[in-house]
Order: C-alpha cells, then structure tokens, then sequence
C-alpha cells in the first residue's frame, strides 16, 4: 500500500497515539520531564490535598491550581495480567502484555509489560518502571521547524 | 408541565460488514423506521437527535445531525444536534430526546444512530480505539481495545466468585440462538457449547464468540409525547418509564472495583426509581453483552441475582425465554454486532416490539422493559425502563 501523497514525509497529531508533551501543548508537562529523570510522579493539591492521577492543572476537589509534584511508586505486584495475541494496534507489537498493578498500596492501573516473554511474567510477581525514548515530533515554530523530543514508560519485570 | 413519552416506530439497517457509507446506512435505517409506522411521515418528526462515536474517525464527517437530516428529508426546528457517548451514544440520545418532550421542548423526535467502522484498512478502527479509553494514559499503554480490558475483569470474576468459562459459553449459546429471529443481525447462526468452548483464544479466557464483533450498521427510533402518539400509532403505547446513567471514574487507575460496577448499580437504582418498579419486575431485557462476562456481571448489578451468582443464573436458564427475566432476545451485541450508535436504539427498538406483542420470539405478556449499555472501560452505565403502562 502507498501512503497518500499529500501526507508523504509529514507528522500527524490526529495519527499519533502518544500525547504531545511540551510546555507549548499541555500543562502537565513536568511529568514527562520527571520521566526522563526516572521518576514516576503526579500532582497533589496544595490547598485541599487531594492527590490525583492522571496529574492535573487543576484539582477536581477544590479547584485550586495551587498543584505540587509528588513521587509515586516505581515499584509494584501483578495482581491480574493477560497476553493479547490478536487485533494488536498498530505501534504496539504482538503478544501486547497488559497487567493490572498495585503499585504499593498506593494506586492499581493497567499498565503494558515490555521486556518480558510470554508466560514469564505470573501474578504476584514485582515489575518496575521502565522509561524508554519514543518518536520525537516536528513542532512548527516561528523560527522554523524545532523536534521535540519524547519519552513515555512501562513496566518491566524485576528479575 | 410533565408530559409522558413514548416510542411509536423503530428500524434499523442490516448490520454486518457493509458495501456501504456512514450516510448511505442512516438512510436505510430511516427507511426502515418510517415503514415500521407509515403513519409517521418525515414531516411530522420535528427534532433529530444523531448519535455517532467514530463519525470523525472514520468517515472524517463532523456536524453530523444536519447531514443527516438533509439526507432523510427532515427539517428540524426543535432540536438537531448529535450525541457521543461511545457504546451507549444510542441510549444517551434517547434519553436527551426524551427530556425534550417530557418537558414540551420537543414533540416528535427521530433519534438515529449508527457506525461505519469497516475501513478499506482494517488497522484503522483498532488504532482508533485507542482513544475510547484515556488516550493519554491508558490508550498510550496499549489498553483500548475492550478485549484485553474484559479479559481481566473475567479473570477476576472466576477468581472471587468461580464463574467459569463454560457459563460465559452459555452466554453467547444463548444470545447466538436468540439472534437467528433477528433479520437484521450480523451472525444468524446458533453455536453450541462446544463450538464456543473449543473456539479461538482472542485474550485468555475470552475466545471467539464471547466478543461481539466490529460492525457497519445503523439504527433509528421515533419518540412523541403521549398526545401526539396517539394519533401517530393504532398500536399499544410504550412509554419510557425511567432513565438513570452514572459515571463515577474513566481511567484505569481511578477504577475501584473491575468486578461490582457501582455506576450500574446507582445508574440502575434511579431508573427503577423513577419508573416505579423493582428489579423482579422487569420481564425483558437487552443488556451490554459486548463480551459474555459483561452480561453476567450485569444480571449482579441490575438487582436480578445476588453478586457472584451471575454464572448460575445462565446457567439455570433464569435469564432465557421461560426464565426470570428473558435478556437480548434479538441476539444482543453477539449476535447483532455493535456499531456504537446504534446498539441502544437496537436494544429499544427490541423492547418495544415485546411490550407491543409483536417480536419475532414473543416473551409471553410482557410488561417492563429495561435496557442497559457500558461504555468506555466499564466506566459509565445507562439504563432505561419502558413500561405498556404510563404508571
């Protein structure tokens, strides 16, 4: 298959299924920073504190957007985990391994397994964050064309 | 002023995967909604209410609800405009149409719905079901597909309570059975158990046919307030009784519990609220059997059977023609697939046709009707109650 001409060469948002993670595009942008240095955090309110997750610009409680960052768990347990082997998305390559963690008590989320064959990994089993660099993005400025530099991060078993 | 609504026609097109446009697709279900009543004309429809979740997706179309009223020969002058509430757009849109009317903002609303997911690259649906989740979160780890997400919540289910994968079979057997009376389905084949023990693993434990398919379709429905019901239609009325819908969280990591879906149980608790009736007297039902597991957890949580017991109720044959309650008796999702907008005006289209005395397979004298769709990760519930009697 060809792609189609008017699009040859070109990078587009509404095709990219990673978030745009500068100062120019979200207010969160720290996260990915903090990522870069290996650090998994979020937001906590400091008028109310709440802490939520996703990190927010505002907080959902009180409305202050007086928000702190704050450090979560880079560690946690498999509590449920399962291997998709068919109809994987396109960026992602098969078998995709999806698990539900508890990350220390702290929070559970669904989060992807890397670095890991299929079957290795069992529930009750620890994983780590895992930060690796993905497709940087051509941001048009008014002097020129600048790339963006991107990271995102998943789990990978701690051995 | 209060008024009572009602349904009085309801189509759908054929669903499946269609030699066919967005557009083309609404009209067919138009087409087969005015035949349902020919007393209803185009010009007696003064509202159109459009629900849709991929319109932009996958057919590049915003400002859908004028497109398609131009394309079905309606003029609105009450309300045009469309809804998106994923896998519950239909039933969302429903219940706005029915608020108008109740209150007189409205008279006669079509409410239309419908999906054209089959693209000339198969890729393209899946990628964009990456963002029916937190696209930012949970759609970047992979997680949007819904097959992965209902894996865990069986998993969890045959953990806590020893639901096994031969009840969730039981499932699809029955819906599959039920969809060979539904013409306009996608599958009308009946599967037995061992077909859909021994079928393909998709995510561990669910396998073929405990997912409900991608597929092309439309549906459409037309509500009116009682006065002018009754001289759009000789046959009973069906009045919505009661609505209720419920979100308490989207992301994964806000989710408390997979297996107890407490905004179905508030969403369902106001609708048998407010239409006045209790879980046992509800007689039919079209429920979100987007995979089998999905199905037993909401016989739990709609009040039918006490929790961890939703296994055994299909496996009794409680929730079969004969049973307690008779769910997706046009086949449900399984069985007629699931074009997002479309589902819950299928599923009312269904529950209307019963409570008239007209359904290809009659549950014998039915009164209450109820309908019930999830959508996103578990994450938001709607249910609706229709009843042969205003109160």
């Amino acid at each position: 298959m060809t792609a189609l001409p008017i699009l040859e060469g070109r990078y587009a948002a509404s095709m990219d299924f990673y978030p745009q993670q500068s100062k120019e595009f979200t207010r969160i942008w720290p996260f990915y920073e903090h990522l870069k240095q290996g650090r998994f955090t979020t937001t906590r309110c400091r008028a109310c504190g709440r802490r939520s997750f996703p990190p927010r610009a505002i907080c959902s409680n009180c409305y202050s957007e007086d928000m702190e960052w704050v450090d979560l768990p880079t560690r946690g347990k498999v509590l449920v985990l399962t291997e998709e082997v068919q109809g994987v998305p396109l960026g992602f390559e098969a078998p995709l391994i999806h698990a539900l963690v508890d990350l220390q008590g702290e929070m559970t989320m669904f989060v992807r397994l890397v670095n890991c064959q299929p079957g290795e990994v069992r529930e009750g089993d620890e994983v780590r964050l895992v930060v690796f660099p993905i497709p940087e993005v051509p941001q048009e400025t008014r002097s020129g064309v600048i790339k963006q530099e991107r990271v995102y991060y998943a789990f990978e078993p701690v051995r | 002023m209060e008024r009572n609504v009602c349904l009085i026609a309801g189509g759908m097109s054929q669903w499946g995967v269609r030699e066919a446009s967005q557009r083309d697709l609404f009209q067919e279900a138009a087409k087969a909604c005015f035949e349902d009543n020919p007393a209803v004309r185009p010009t007696d429809v003064d509202g159109l209410i459009v629900a849709s979740a991929f319109t932009e997706r996958c057919s590049f179309q915003t400002h859908l609800a004028p497109l398609v009223a131009e394309q079905l020969g309606i003029r609105p002058r009450s309300v045009c405009a469309r809804v998106e509430l994923l896998c519950a757009s239909g039933s969302s849109a429903l219940i706005m149409a029915y608020g108008l009317i109740k209150s007189g903002a409205a008279d006669v609303v079509m409410v239309a719905g419908g999906e054209k997911l089959y693209m000339p690259q198969r890729w393209e649906v899946f990628y964009s079901e990456l963002g029916t989740a937190d696209r930012e979160w949970d759609g970047a780890q992979g997680l949007g597909l819904p097959p992965p997400i209902f894996a865990m919540v069986a998993k969890q289910h045959m953990k806590l309570y020893g639901t096994t994968e031969e009840q969730m079979a039981l499932v699809a057997v029955k819906n599959r059975r039920n969809g060979v009376n539904n013409p306009r389905g996608q599958f009308r084949q009946p599967i037995d158990l061992e077909t859909a023990l021994n079928a393909r693993p998709i995510v561990s434990p669910l396998k073929l046919y405990d997912c409900c398919p991608v597929t092309d379709g439309a549906a459409a429905v037309i509500l009116a307030c009682e006065e002018k019901a009754r001289d759009l239609t000789d046959r009973p009325l069906v009045y919505v009784r009661g609505t209720g819908q419920a979100t308490l969280h989207n992301m994964s990591a806000n989710q408390p519990n997979w297996t107890t879906w407490e905004a179905l149980r508030i969403a369902a608790q106001m609708a048998y609220k407010r239409a006045g009736v209790k879980p046992a007297d509800i007689d039919v039902a079209q429920t979100h059997d987007c995979f089998t597991i999905s199905e037993i957890i909401e016989y739990e949580d709609l009040g039918f059977c006490e929790k961890g017991e939703g296994g055994w109720f299909v496996q009794e044959g409680k929730s079969d023609f004969g049973g307690q309650v008779a769910v997706n008796t046009d086949g449900g999702l399984l069985s007629c697939g699931h074009p997002f907008g479309g589902t819950g005006l299928r599923q009312a289209i269904e529950i209307m046709k019963q409570l008239q005395g007209r359904a290809a397979r009659q549950v014998e004298g039915a009164r209450f009707g109820l309908t019930h769709n999830l959508s996103g990760p578990a994450a938001a519930h709607t249910v609706i109650i229709y009843g042969r009697d205003k109160s």
